[in-house]
C-alpha cells in the first residue's frame, strides 16, 4: 500500500484566502474500462486536498482488478444511482479540485458511440482533453471519433494517456508505437498541442509523480503538464464583441448595456458599433457595482454606458467599430444533433446565439460527417449523435463570426420551437455576406404587426421585447404552415 | 493594470452572466432564499448583476418555522437593508398536522415542510424560474446538474431528459408546463463561497461564528437547543459549549461543530482546512444512499 501514503496536505491546499490562478477545464474521454474513473480518482487522490471522510472511504476500499493491492480510486467519481447500478457513465459529470495554484474542473464524459452528443457538449466546455487508451489495445476507431469531436467543438489541446502500462510490462516499444499512431491521427486536426503520456492509473505512475517503472520516458507527467497549460484564455484575443444581455437604468442619468465581454477588450473612449443597426458611439463608462473600470476584457461582466443613446437592446452585438462581425441571415455550420427526435424540415426551430434568438426559416442538411473516415456523406437527414454540415436561413439577420476566427461569436444552438429543447449545437463555418433575398418570402413588417397583433404595445423596453417575441412566434407559425417568412421590423 | 482574472473573478462574472440571462429569458423569476452562506453569496451576485437597479425579482423563503431565530433576524435585516421584496411561505397544512423534525423522519419532514411548500409557492405565484444556490460539488447527484435545470409539470427532475448545455449558451425556452431552476453557483465549491464572503466582506448569519451555545449530543451529533420545542430525552441536559455551524437549516436537524473560530478570517481558515465534507453536518442526507437524488426527482431542489 505504499502508493497511497505520503500525502502532505500542506503542499496540496492553497492558502485560505488565496485566489487561484484561473480555472482549467479538463475533459476526460475514453471507452468503458480504459480506466478513466481510476485515472481521475488517482489524480484527485495524489494532487488535491480531499476531505478526510472521502480519503477514509477510498482507503477502506480495494480494487478487485489488482487483486486488492490498491484502493479503488474510481469510487471518488461515483455518479447517479442509475449509473452506479448499470456501471456506466451516461451523462457528463463535473468535479472540482484545487492544486496549490490552480482550480481544475474535470468534465467526465461517456465514450460510447451512442453518447457522441454528451461528449460534444462536455467538450464544448473544455480547455484541454485527456483521451484514454488501454496500452494493450492502443488507438481505436473510437479514439479517432473522439479527436474529431474535440476538433469540431474547438478544443485546442489534447493529451493521450496510454493507461495500464503495468499490463504491458512498462514496454517502451509498445508506447512508442501508440504514440506514433497518435501523432499521425492528430495531424489531421487543428490542435495546437497534442502529447502522449504513458501512465498506470492504479499505481499512480506518471499521474502526479514520475514513474520509477519507465525511466525511458523523459516527458512531463500528467499533472505537471496540466499545471503548465495556460488557463482559459483571458488574454484579450480576437476582436471586441459584446452581446447585450439586458439594458440597466438608473433614472435619466444612466443607461447601461449589460453583458459579458465575449472576446477582445474595451477601453473607455473606444468607438463601438452595433453591428446590426450600424449605429456607432463611444464608450463613456464601464460600470460595475464595485467601481468603474478603465478597461474590460474577455470574460468580464460589466455595463457599458455610451456617449450617445443609440437604440440597442438584448441581442445586439456591440463590436469594435473597425472590425465588425458579419450580419447575415444565412450561414453554413457544422452541427451536432443532440436530441432524440430527428431533424424535421417541417418543424419550427429557433437559432440561439449568445444573446440573440431568431426564427429559422429553413435548415438544409447537406451531408453527415463520418467520424471515423472523416468523409462527408451526402444526406438530407440528421438524427441523434449525427454530425452534419448544414445550411441555415434565418427569418432576420443576426451578427456572427466564423468559428475559426472567433469562437465566442461563432457558436449557436438550434432550439425546437414547440418543446424548447436544445436539439443541436453548432459552429459557424461560413458566414454568407450580402443580401440573400428570397423574393417569394412573405414580408412580416412592423406595419402588419402594429395593425392588430401588437396594437397593445408601446415603445418601452419591455414592449419592444414583447414585439420582437410576437414577431418571432408569428414567423414560426407561418413557417409551420409552409410559408417562407422574412421579418422586417 | 488588469492582471489575469483570478478564479473567483471568473466565477463571479459567470454567475452575473447567468443571472442576466435568466432575468431576460424568463417571465417571472424568483430567488430561493434560504438565509445561509450560499444564499448570501447568491443575493450579492444578483445585486451586482442588475446594479444600479434592484434585482428584478422577489426573494422566496420557505419557512418551516424551525429555523434558528438568528436566521430569521438576519433575513429581515437583509431585506430591509437592500430594500428587497420578500415572500415567506409556510406549509400551513403541515403545521396544523403537527409535522415536526423530531417526531417524523427527516425525509417525511423535508417533504412536508420544504418540498411541498416550495412547489405550492412556485405554483401560487406562477414563478417560471427559481434561482437556487446549489453547487455541483455538493453531492454526487448534483455533479451532473445543469445551470438551467428544467422541471416537468409537477416540478419533477428527470436526470435522463436533461437538456445538453454547450459552451456558455443558455437556452431558457420552456416547453409546455415546464419550469426551471437556475443555479448561478453551479461551478463554485464550498471553499469558493467562503473565500468570496471574505473577499467581498459579506455579512453572514452569526451562527457561522463560534459562541457559547446550549448544546446536547444526540445520535452522535452536536445539536444546539434554540428554543424549548424539542422534547429532551432522559439524560439530555443542555451544556454550554463553544460551537458554530458549517451549514444552516432547521435547528433540530443541523449539527454544530466545536470551534473557537469567532470571526470571518478564522472561520474561513478553519473551513478551508476542514477535514470532512460539509454535508456530514446535515442530517437529512444520511437518510439513505442516493437520498439526495431521490429528493431532487421529487422536486426538493
Ligand atoms: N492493471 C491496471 N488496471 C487498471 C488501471 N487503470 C484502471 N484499471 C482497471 O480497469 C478497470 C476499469 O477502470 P475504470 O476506471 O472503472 O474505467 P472507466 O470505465 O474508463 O472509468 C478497473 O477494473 C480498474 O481497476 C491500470 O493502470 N492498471
Amino acid at each position: 500500500m505504499t502508493a497511497v501514503t505520503a500525502i502532505r496536505r500542506e503542499d496540496l491546499a492553497p492558502a485560505f484566502n488565496q485566489e487561484l490562478n484561473g480555472i482549467l477545464h479538463l475533459l476526460t474521454c475514453g471507452s468503458v474500462d480504459d480506466g478513466k474513473s481510476t485515472l481521475i480518482g488517482r489524480l484527485l487522490w495524489d494532487a488535491s486536498d480531499l476531505y478526510d471522510d472521502q480519503r477514509e472511504t477510498i482507503r477502506r476500499s480495494s480494487n478487485a482488478a489488482t487483486g486488492g493491492a490498491h484502493p479503488d480510486f474510481s469510487l471518488l467519481l461515483d455518479g447517479l444511482v442509475a449509473e452506479r447500478e448499470q456501471g456506466i457513465t451516461i451523462d457528463i459529470a463535473w468535479r472540482y479540485f484545487d492544486t496549490a495554484t490552480r482550480r481544475f474542473v474535470v468534465i467526465d464524459s461517456p465514450g460510447h458511440e451512442q453518447y457522441t452528443r454528451n461528449m460534444a457538449s462536455g467538450a464544448s466546455h473544455a480547455d484541454v482533453a485527456i483521451m484514454l487508451v488501454d496500452a494493450r489495445s492502443g488507438i481505436k476507431r473510437q479514439t479517432r471519433r473522439h479527436a474529431a469531436i474535440l476538433d469540431i467543438v474547438g478544443v485546442k489541446r489534447v493529451i493521450l494517456a496510454v493507461n495500464k502500462m503495468d499490463l504491458v510490462d512498462w514496454s517502451q516499444e509498445n508506447f512508442r508505437q501508440i504514440e506514433a499512431d497518435f501523432r499521425e491521427l492528430t495531424l489531421r486536426f487543428g490542435f495546437r498541442e497534442a502529447i502522449a503520456i504513458p501512465v498506470s492509473a492504479v499505481g499512480g505512475d506518471n499521474v502526479a509523480h514520475k514513474s520509477d517503472h519507465m525511466p525511458w520516458y523523459t516527458g512531463p507527467h500528467l499533472l505537471d503538464y496540466l499545471e503548465r497549460i495556460p488557463a482559459r484564455d483571458t488574454a484579450a484575443r480576437g476582436p471586441f464583441r459584446f452581446p447585450v444581455q439586458t439594458v440597466l437604468r438608473d433614472g435619466a442619468d444612466f443607461r447601461g448595456l449589460a453583458g459579458t465581454v465575449a472576446s477582445g477588450c474595451i477601453t473607455v473612449g473606444d468607438r463601438i458599433t452595433d453591428a446590426i443597426s450600424g449605429q456607432s458611439a463611444h464608450v463613456l463608462r464601464i460600470a460595475t457595482m464595485d467601481r468603474d473600470l478603465e478597461i474590460a476584457k474577455q470574460g468580464q461582466s460589466v455595463a457599458l454606458q455610451l456617449d450617445m443613446d443609440i437604440d440597442v437592446a438584448r441581442g445586439a452585438v456591440i463590436s469594435d467599430a473597425d472590425n465588425l462581425p458579419t450580419v447575415t441571415s444565412r450561414f453554413e455550420g457544422r452541427i451536432v444533433w443532440l436530441w432524440e427526435t430527428p431533424f424535421d424540415p417541417n418543424s419550427g426551430y429557433f437559432l440561439r446565439t449568445s444573446t440573440d434568438l431568431a426564427p429559422i426559416s429553413s435548415i438544409a442538411i447537406k451531408s453527415l460527417l463520418n467520424l471515423e473516415t472523416l468523409a462527408a456523406q451526402p444526406s438530407e437527414k440528421c438524427s441523434v449523435n449525427d454530425i452534419a454540415i448544414a445550411s441555415i436561413t434565418l427569418g432576420r439577420p443576426v451578427a456572427i463570426d466564423p468559428f475559426a476566427s472567433n469562437q465566442p461569436t461563432g457558436i449557436f444552438l438550434i432550439i425546437d420551437a414547440l418543446t424548447g429543447a436544445s436539439v443541436a449545437g453548432g459552429v459557424i463555418t461560413e458566414a454568407t455576406t450580402g443580401k440573400t433575398d428570397d423574393a417569394s418570402a412573405f414580408r412580416l413588417t412592423r406595419e402588419l404587426l402594429e395593425r392588430g397583433l401588437c396594437r397593445d404595445l408601446g415603445n418601452g423596453e419591455d414592449d419592444r421585447r414583447e414585439f420582437q417575441r410576437r414577431a418571432n412566434e408569428t414567423a414560426l407559425l407561418l413557417h409551420a404552415a409552409g410559408i417562407p417568412v422574412k421579418i422586417e421590423i | 493594470m488588469t492582471a489575469q482574472l483570478s478564479h473567483l473573478d471568473m466565477l463571479e462574472a459567470e454567475a452575473i452572466h447567468i443571472f442576466r440571462e435568466a432575468a431576460a429569458q424568463f417571465r417571472r423569476p424568483v430567488l430561493m432564499y434560504s438565509i445561509g452562506k450560499d444564499s448570501t453569496v447568491l443575493l450579492h451576485l444578483a445585486r451586482k448583476a442588475f446594479w444600479p437597479q434592484k434585482p428584478p425579482f422577489p426573494l422566496l423563503h420557505i419557512d418551516t418555522t424551525w429555523k434558528f431565530r438568528d436566521m430569521i433576524a438576519f433575513r429581515d435585516k437583509t431585506v430591509r437593508e437592500f430594500k428587497l421584496d420578500l415572500i415567506v411561505h409556510t406549509n400551513e397544512d403541515g403545521l396544523k398536522r403537527g409535522v415536526n423534525p423530531y417526531d417524523y423522519t427527516p425525509s417525511v419532514y423535508t417533504d412536508v415542510m420544504k418540498t411541498q411548500p416550495l412547489k405550492q409557492a412556485l405554483d401560487k405565484y406562477g414563478f417560471d424560474a427559481a434561482f437556487g444556490g446549489a453547487r455541483r460539488d455538493e453531492e454526487s447527484s448534483r455533479a451532473k446538474e445543469r445551470v438551467f435545470s428544467f422541471r416537468s409539470p409537477g416540478h419533477r427532475w428527470d436526470p435522463r431528459r436533461q437538456r445538453p448545455e454547450m459552451w456558455n449558451l443558455l437556452n431558457g425556452r420552456l416547453g409546455p408546463g415546464e419550469t426551471v431552476r437556475v443555479f448561478p453557483l453551479s461551478n463554485w465549491t464550498e471553499r469558493d463561497v467562503w473565500r468570496y464572503i471574505l473577499r467581498e466582506k459579506l455579512d453572514v448569519v452569526p451562527l457561522y461564528f463560534a459562541a457559547q451555545r446550549p448544546t446536547i449530543v444526540r445520535n452522535g451529533q452536536l445539536l444546539v437547543v434554540d428554543d424549548d420545542r424539542l422534547p429532551l430525552q432522559p439524560g439530555e441536559v443542555p451544556q454550554m459549549k463553544s460551537v458554530r455551524f458549517r451549514t444552516l437549516g432547521c435547528w433540530p436537524l443541523t449539527a454544530a461543530v466545536l470551534s473557537t473560530a469567532d470571526d470571518i478570517e478564522s472561520v474561513v481558515e478553519e473551513t478551508l482546512g476542514a477535514r470532512t465534507s460539509e454535508r456530514q453536518g446535515r442530517l437529512i442526507d444520511h437518510d439513505q444512499a442516493g437520498a439526495m437524488e431521490r429528493k431532487k426527482q421529487e422536486g426538493y431542489f
